[in-house]
């Protein structure tokens, strides 16, 4: 993973969106994608604000990764993770006050996701900026989707609308839209993924558990 | 020594730059934020007192102990009705509301500005017909009812204790009302 000679930038994106997908292979920041994944709307809103919050972290991280002390670093990582999601916090409070209503809670924990400390971590700090960047934009991409599928699903049994256009009559599943039914959910889904992994003869647990 | 001024000026220059382009970030959007949350609240309080001209907050009150005021309708000079807002504690949040009270201490609209209760249950607290409720509502039939009713106010099912939230937050808002019209509120 270290070795940034000759990684191709597709590969980058479907590492982040398939084989080490941050929610259904990695388990991280399986948090928020319990909290905020009760219909469509909200996780995508909260996909785009970690994917964009993940992609300037990792740029940052990777221009500054030779003035950054080894033995702060991760106070410096903290620091550039709260700086851009504060700055993403102050600008949805301005400018998308809809959104903002709904999410600014969950805003603000952004700063603690460890999906995006272990990706500046892990990459960005011994890679070039441009992968690092790619990087970024895949594992957001990975956990936007994530958040989405979850939403949908969630929205669709606990609901019965999708994307706040009602299809079925009143709550068939409540217990979907609950954080009970969240991690049934993603349990569910997190099985999809191995199952679809083993089908195409790769190892289930590949990416998961280590970090 | 040598290093520990080196990783002390290393992090301190971080946190220098993060300050000022939180500072700059800050001073941008702040403005902002504030003239559109003005807006929000005078067109939460237009949709309540839709016939009034003029709507002034006219007292400071305390409600859940949180600062609540007291807004003042009136019509051509002549007074319509009052707007309170009021906290009630729900389920899992204080639901922030906009009461809207008539010169005999009866509720004739209700609004909820803000909560976090929970999606699909408690959420309901938002829609119409769960507000309507509160219409024509005086202070002894402020209490929450399970089951069928029209004199009181009926629960949500499965949303008991939002239910009761909103309506202990619009009770408050009728009695700080009734209270400070008896100190001397017009």
């Amino acid at each position: 993973m270290s070795d940034s000679a000759k990684i191709s930038y597709g590969k980058l994106i479907t590492n982040g969106i398939f084989s080490e997908n941050p929610v259904f292979k990695l388990a991280l920041s399986l948090c928020p994608a319990v909290a905020v994944t009760t219909s469509v709307k909200n996780g995508f809103l909260m996909g785009v604000a970690v994917l964009f919050v993940m992609t300037m972290v990792n740029i940052t991280v990777s221009i500054f990764r030779n003035l950054i002390n080894p033995k702060v670093r991760i106070p410096a990582y903290i620091l550039i993770i709260a700086t851009y999601v504060s700055m993403t916090d102050m600008f949805m409070a301005a400018y998308a006050r809809t959104a903002y209503r709904e999410m600014g809670l969950y805003i603000q924990l952004i700063v603690v996701f460890a999906i995006i400390i272990s990706r500046a971590e892990l990459f960005a700090s011994k890679n070039k900026v441009v992968p690092s960047a790619v990087d970024g934009i895949g594992m957001g991409l990975g956990f936007l989707g994530a958040l989405v599928l979850i939403g949908a699903i969630r929205e669709l049994f606990g609901k019965g609308s999708l994307m706040g256009v009602s299809l079925v009559g009143q709550n068939p599943l409540l217990i979907a839209i609950l954080p009970t039914g969240g991690f049934f959910v993603i349990g569910l889904l997190m099985g999809l993924f191995n199952w679809i992994e083993i089908k195409r003869g790769g190892n289930p647990s590949s990416g998961g558990g280590h970090h | 020594m040598n290093d520990y001024i080196k990783i002390t000026s290393n992090l301190m220059i971080i946190c220098a730059t993060a300050g000022l382009i939180l500072a700059a970030t800050w001073a941008s959007t702040e403005p902002v934020k504030v003239r559109k949350e003005a807006q929000e609240l005078e067109q939460a309080l237009k949709g309540l007192m839709p016939q009034a001209d003029s709507i002034q907050a006219v007292k400071d009150i305390k409600i859940a102990g949180k600062e609540c005021k007291i807004y003042e309708a009136k019509q051509g000079g002549n007074l319509t009705g009052f707007v309170v807002s009021s906290y009630g504690k729900g389920y899992s949040s204080y639901i922030k509301l906009l009461v809207a009270i008539d010169a005999n201490n009866t509720v004739t609209a209700v609004d909820v500005l803000g909560h976090a209760e929970t999606p699909g249950l408690g959420d309901q607290i938002t829609e119409g017909w769960f507000k309507d409720r509160f219409k024509g509502k005086s202070l002894e039939h402020l209490v929450v009812v399970k089951g069928d009713t029209q004199t009181d106010v009926q629960a949500i099912s499965g949303a008991t204790i939002s239910s009761r939230g909103v309506t202990r937050g619009v009770k408050d808002a009728v009695e700080a009302l009734k209270a400070a019209r008896e100190g001397g509120l017009k």
